[in-house]
């Protein structure tokens, strides 16, 4: 393995706020997003969704809708060829099932495809929407995972998925997992105490404002080009020349500017859609969903029960933990393995003890997808693991932060989970190299006042605190990797071109920072640009917090190739050695008297040497550092009415070095705002026949700058040996504590307990009505 | 329809249908150019990406009918640039790294844009209760609008000490 | 895409009311359309009240209030003469409604023609007797506001236009309270009560317990308003207004919804009426209340 030598932390580039490099356009309304350019000629594409949550489509008649002037065309099942595949954007292979076509012959969820239609204007494909008619053939719904688990007469996948991951044809397993390290069953007939408690996660929605768009056309050479909203290009490049049968050098997949995307956009939500009707029509063909579309036919995160077993000893010691999952991947299986594998493997190592036990049964039913979504899969145990130890604390009348301190992961421990638990496959065992995790829970504790809890303002509220530790990792060990192509022009800027996927949380500038920082330039002098598949190198893409881990020690490599090109180029003109070569202040210089300007070396490279400055690296990490987070809410409830009053959050992150500080708080903050949803009020609510009660903002609420609290964030560095400048992530792991630690902080306030989230109001108060009888 | 408008100072003729709303006719054309600004997040009046002026006054464009601005002034952020509290807000925006994946900035800015010229007109400073209330109508997935909030401070901290220099001239 | 045929705009009320009246086809009145939009209803066309002159607020000589149905909720959430009346009750609830960009254009006329159990403006124009105002081509009529609503999304004016509601000046010497529950700062109201009691010395003169999104319209809690009313605030002790809001809690009729159960919706009627009766009376002694009112008139 190799690390980087990591001693230019906080250079002049790198370590600080630079002004994020799309800012200024972004912020001036320009139009850099998928839909803000209309190709001319262009169509508007609307799906057909289901009203059945689970049918067969036995027959469509389009022809009323091809009759309405404007109407172009229609597509359905009998028109387009079944190729199995997963819509999940992962490397290949997938360790998500094939279960997926492009136009299904059976609707498994209310939404799901039936028909697609384009037309000349988005009204006129509204209105053909309803001029097509369909023969279905009901079939019993399934909506409950028990249910689902139990029958296997009613299936909602009857064929078997090719790769055996899921066991369609057979039940309604999606995926499962069991591994064991030690024996739990054992070690717990050993323990002083056994703790064992439910808990019940909810089904939410990423809610990126910008929502998914994809408008796709033939260029001037018929090659299909798709420009989208999205996370994955180049996965999606693959998929897509698989499912329609093109040439992987005849599909162009562009991302432009993206409106957030938080692992929902890391999914072929659409842009099949857009592609087959491109290639039918001949036309450029534009698809948005609309938020009800968003909130019944996109991804959500994947629902889940989960029951933990505790066996500690009196003195608080650890001595045995079982976590069994059972979760809804809905109607289809994107992500149903690794998503449940993350909730026990980013989980369970935050307290090592000698026997772990993980289970999972992922189901189908027919409730809407889930997939990935920020976090992906450990916000749920964290939930579970997090609210589980104040349970265990209380049963020992131990304190809660001492429990949490006695047993935590320290530096040098191994985490043996992950060695069984890889992304879908054996993977990689992982010993932590760097934690800040003691300081962080020091300056938290600090920070939200831990020993000195403030009074209630009010004489019908009562407060309480209460905290909760996470980890997360950074990328895929030994499977998420990335390339960077770095140039130089002739005035000595230089163009960098990645395929890592800006999305908004900055990373083209963060990539920008580390390319200007081993080149000695400034970062203004880098253009960036993400990503074309036709132009960039590859990339797995946005997810999994692997972008500045792993993508940038791709632009920290390739960089340092072009430098040491130009140290030759200098050495030769100067006679000295290549390796005295300095860099710095936009110079390169070689003792008194040596020196020249960037620029100047740049011209005297391309014209005098006839040599194209320019690298391209790859870069993959063999270990997944945890980044570590611990957080504190300070609550005040009013038992009366069940209400949480969220004072105040205190977020204190380990995320190795931060390369540009207010972009890692911002990704806290934001992380934090969609895990207060998740606490306090986020649930897409879907009924017995698979339809979703609420799927519009008036009734599915996410934080408003009225619900948030006051916010303290605080920036732990550390110096992870194997990442560049020694950053780890921070992208997720800041979304896994908050939703325990404002439970744990109301049950701190009112002495009860919430298994289940969101807590709204009215689970708060029949907790503490129930308490009472 | 004809729909007569005062769109970012020039006055437009539009061709709309009746029940169109006006997000649809600012962003979607087939008038051009399209005021891609002007985003669309929700339909539901929740989000506040399609927010706009009309006549001065922020409103959420998608639950506006088109025809409701006839014979009105409709303002979006294209007809904002150069202002110099524009150009004040988005450089407090850029400053604070309070724009991430930048989809909800245009109508944050035009809420924000509103909420200091009328606290300028009446020479008050919002506090940061009046400035999360101006952004109800704005929500932002990617901030936390801890870093929107802060930046609107700044800006409103920089409009209270020029009011007092002027003040102090005079 | 909403299809219309014709968007008429209206210059007066007596065009208004002419331009709906025409035909042909279906009609309906558009006035900040932030309803309309996210449940547009089939009809041939509409007809915006914007220009109607129906948008004043204003103060009769004798002090009662006129708020055209026409004014947006921007513009009663910050007029003096609303934020002064009542304690402010009618201008905090209609502060409360949506967001900041849709009070722009929101009016009052449509938040109580929507007739939604939860239209946020109905518990405290009914805590202070409003008194509607209507006009067809050939008729006017004026009604309480609490023989308006007939039930969900349907009311009296089968076609008519609300011009305004009128509210007295005694209503506006209330003692006035109101509270509303939701799961998030911005939501569509779980529970509503607005209380308002004239003081008259050492007596309760009116009261009025007012309730919203727990029943199938809007409504006043009479039995309990029953128990308050005409006694001397002496009596009113702890025990005497835990009465009053079990029986206003008795009194409503909620349903089961993905939002709240109806048993937590009644419970919660009995709560806030109970705090709330105790700080409107506090108020009006100048005590302090026993139990504090999160958010004030919220
Ligand atoms: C994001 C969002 C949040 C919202 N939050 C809330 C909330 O918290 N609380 C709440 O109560 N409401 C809320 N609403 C609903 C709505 O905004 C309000 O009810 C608003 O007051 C409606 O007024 P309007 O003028 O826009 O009505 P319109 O949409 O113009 O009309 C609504 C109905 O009233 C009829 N109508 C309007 N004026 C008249 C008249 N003068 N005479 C006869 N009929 C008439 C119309 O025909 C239509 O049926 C929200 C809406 C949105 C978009
Ligand atoms: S699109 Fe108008 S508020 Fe969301
Ligand atoms: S910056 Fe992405 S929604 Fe606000």
């Amino acid at each position: 393995m190799t690390d980087f030598v990591n001693n230019r932390a906080g250079g002049p580039q790198v370590g600080r706020n630079v002004a994020k490099i799309d800012a200024f356009k972004l912020a001036r309304g320009e139009p850099v997003y998928t839909d803000d350019v209309h190709p001319a000629g262009m169509l508007w594409a609307k799906v057909l969704g289901s009203p059945h949550a689970h049918a067969r489509i036995l027959d469509v008649d389009a022809a009323r809708a091809l009759a309405l002037p404007g109407v172009v065309d229609v597509a359905w099942h009998r028109q387009v060829k079944p190729i199995l595949h997963t819509r999940a954007g992962q490397s290949h292979p997938e360790p998500s099932p094939y279960d997926t076509v492009i136009m299904p012959d059976k609707a498994r969820h209310i939404g799901d495809r039936v028909a697609v239609v384009v037309a000349e204007s988005l009204a006129i494909a509204e209105q053909a929407l309803g001029l097509i008619d369909v023969k279905y053939e009901v079939l019993p719904a399934l909506t409950d995972m028990d249910e689902a688990l139990a029958r296997t007469d009613v299936l909602v996948h009857e064929v078997a998925d090719p790769r055996g991951i899921a066991e369609g044809g057979r039940s309604n397993v999606a995926a499962r997992i069991d591994k064991q390290v030690g024996d739990v069953s054992a070690a717990l007939k050993t323990c002083d105490h056994v703790v064992e408690r439910t808990y019940w996660l909810p089904r939410v929605q990423a809610s990126h404002i910008e929502p998914h768009v994809a408008i796709a056309w033939l260029d001037e050479d018929g090659r299909l080009v798709v420009r989208t909203s999205t996370q994955v290009p180049f996965h999606l490049r693959r998929i897509l020349a698989r499912i329609l049968e093109l040439k992987e050098a005849d599909v162009r997949v562009i991302k432009p500017r993206v409106g957030g995307g938080f692992g929902d956009k890391q999914e072929m939500v659409m842009e099949d859609l857009v592609a087959l009707m491109a290639l039918r029509t001949k036309r450029p063909v534009r698809l948005e969903f609309t938020r009800v579309e968003e909130l019944t036919s996109a991804r959500c995160r994947h629902p889940q029960r989960i029951v933990m077993t505790t066996g500690v000893m009196n003195d608080g010691t650890i001595i045995a933990n079982r976590m069994n999952v059972t979760a809804d991947t809905g109607a289809y299986g994107s992500h149903a393995l690794t998503v449940q594998g993350n909730t026990g493997q980013k989980v369970l190592p935050m307290y090592p003890c000698a026997n772990i036990h993980f289970q999972v049964t992922c189901l189908y039913t027919n409730n809407p997808i889930s997939g990935a979504f920020r976090g992906y899969g450990a916000p749920q145990g964290c939930f579970a693991l997090e609210s589980h130890i104040d349970e265990v604390a209380k049963v020992l009348g131990m304190d809660r932060l001492e429990l949490r301190r006695k047993n935590h992961i320290r530096l040098g421990d191994t985490d043996p989970l992950s060695a069984k638990l890889g992304e879908g496959r054996e993977g990689l065992s992982r010993v932590i190299r760097s934690t800040g995790l003691e300081t962080a829970i020091e300056l938290g504790c600090e920070a939200i006042g831990w020993t000195k809890k403030r009074p209630p303002s009010a004489p019908h509220l009562k407060r309480g605190l209460g905290m909760a530790l996470a980890m997360q990792g950074s990328g895929i060990a030994g499977v998420d990797w990335g390339a960077a192509t770095v140039k130089l022009n002739e005035d000595g800027s230089v163009n960098l071109l990645v395929g890592a996927t800006d999305i908004g949380q900055g990373s083209d500038t963060v990539l920008a920072q580390m390319c200007a920082q081993e080149l000695g330039i400034s970062y203004e002098k880098v253009r960036v640009l993400s990503s074309d598949t036709d132009l960039t190198p590859f990339d797995v893409g946005a997810y999994a917090s692997s972008t500045t881990y792993v993508s940038g020690g791709a632009v920290v490599k390739a960089t340092q190739q072009m430098r040491d090109q130009l140290a030759a180029v200098f050495a030769e003109k100067w006679a000295c050695a290549a390796g005295e070569v300095v860099f710095g202040d936009d110079n390169v210089s070689c003792g008194p008297g040596k020196a020249m300007t960037m620029a100047e070396l740049a011209s005297h490279a391309l014209y005098a040497a006839k040599m194209q400055p320019a690298a391209t690296a790859s870069h993959m990490s063999n270990e997944s550092p945890p980044p570590f987070a611990a957080q504190f809410a300070d609550v005040e409830v009013d038992s009366g009415t069940g209400e949480v009053f969220l004072r105040r959050f205190v977020s204190a992150v380990d995320c190795g070095t931060p390369i540009h500080p207010d972009l890692v708080e911002g990704q806290i903050e934001g992380a934090v705002s969609q895990a207060i949803g998740y606490a306090l009020f986020e649930e897409v609510i879907v009924d017995g026949a698979g339809k979703v009660k609420n799927p519009n903002f008036l009734d599915y609420k996410i934080a408003s700058a009225l619900d948030m609290p006051e916010m303290v964030t605080i920036l732990v560095p550390t110096v992870e040996p194997s990442g560049p400048y020694g950053v780890k992530a921070a992208g997720e792991v800041p979304i896994d504590g908050p939703a325990p630690a404002i439970v744990n902080a109301i049950c701190d306030a009112v002495g009860v307990r919430l298994c289940r989230i969101p807590a709204t109001p009215e689970r708060v108060w029949r907790q503490i009505k129930e308490a009472g009888e | 329809m004809k729909i007569a408008v005062k769109l970012n100072g020039r006055n437009r003729e539009w061709e709309a249908a009746p029940g169109a709303t006006l997000l649809s006719v600012l962003r979607d054309g087939p008038q051009e150019p399209r005021m891609t600004s002007v985003k669309r997040g929700c339909e539901t009046g929740d989000c506040g990406a399609c927010t706009v002026l009309l006549d001065g006054q922020p409103v959420n464009s998608c639950v506006v009918a088109a025809a409701r601005a006839h014979g009105h002034a409709v303002t979006t952020i294209e007809g904002l640039l150069g202002d110099p509290l524009m150009t004040m807000l988005q450089a407090a925006l850029v400053e604070h790294a309070a724009v991430q994946c930048g989809y909800c900035s245009p109508g944050m800015l035009v809420s924000l844009y509103h909420l200091l010229r009328e606290c300028r007109a009446a020479g008050t400073t919002p506090d940061d209760h009046a400035i999360r209330e101006a952004l109800t109508g704005n929500l932002c997935r990617c901030t936390g609008y801890v870093k929107p909030v802060a930046a609107a401070a700044a800006v409103a901290a920089a409009l209270a000490a020029m009011r007092s220099t002027e003040a102090g001239a005079r | 895409m909403w299809e219309l045929k014709e968007y008429r705009i209206a210059g007066s009320v007596g065009e208004a009311v002419a331009m709906m009246r025409r035909g042909p086809g279906k009609g309906v009145y558009i006035a900040g359309g932030t309803d309309l939009f996210l449940f547009p209803p089939a009809c041939d066309y509409v007809v915006d009240v914007n220009h109607a002159g129906m948008s004043s607020i204003a103060r009769t000589p004798d002090g009662d209030l006129f708020i055209g149905a026409a004014a947006t909720l921007h513009d009663i959430a910050t007029s003096p003469l609303v934020t002064g009346f009542a304690g402010g009750l009618v201008s905090a609830a209609a502060a409360h409604c949506g967001n900041r960009p849709v009070r722009t254009t929101a009016t009052i006329g449509g938040n109580l023609c929507n007739a939604l159990p939860s239209a946020d403006l109905a518990p405290a124009l009914l805590a202070l007797d409003a008194v509607c105002y209507i006009a067809d081509e050939d008729s006017q009529e004026s009604l309480p506001l609490e023989d308006f609503f007939t039930g969900p999304r349907r009311t009296v004016l089968d076609g008519r236009l609300l011009v305004g509601i009128a509210l007295s000046a005694a209503a506006g010497e209330r003692r006035a309270q109101a509270r509303r529950l939701t799961r998030s700062a911005e939501d569509i109201a779980l529970v509503q009560v607005a209380v308002a009691l004239e003081i008259e010395g050492d007596r309760v003169g009116a009261a009025r317990i007012a309730l919203g999104s727990v029943a199938p319209v809007p409504m006043r809690a009479m039995l309990a308003e029953a128990l308050v009313e005409g006694e001397l605030i002496a009596n009113l002790d702890p025990d005497r207004l835990a009465d009053a809001a079990a029986i206003a809690a008795a009194e409503c009729d909620p349903i089961d919804d993905h939002r709240a159960s109806a048993e937590y919706r009644r419970e919660m009627v009995g709560v806030l009426t109970r705090r709330l009766l105790a700080s409107a009376l506090a108020a009006a002694t100048d005590m302090s209340p026993d139990s504090g009112n999160e958010g004030g008139a919220a």
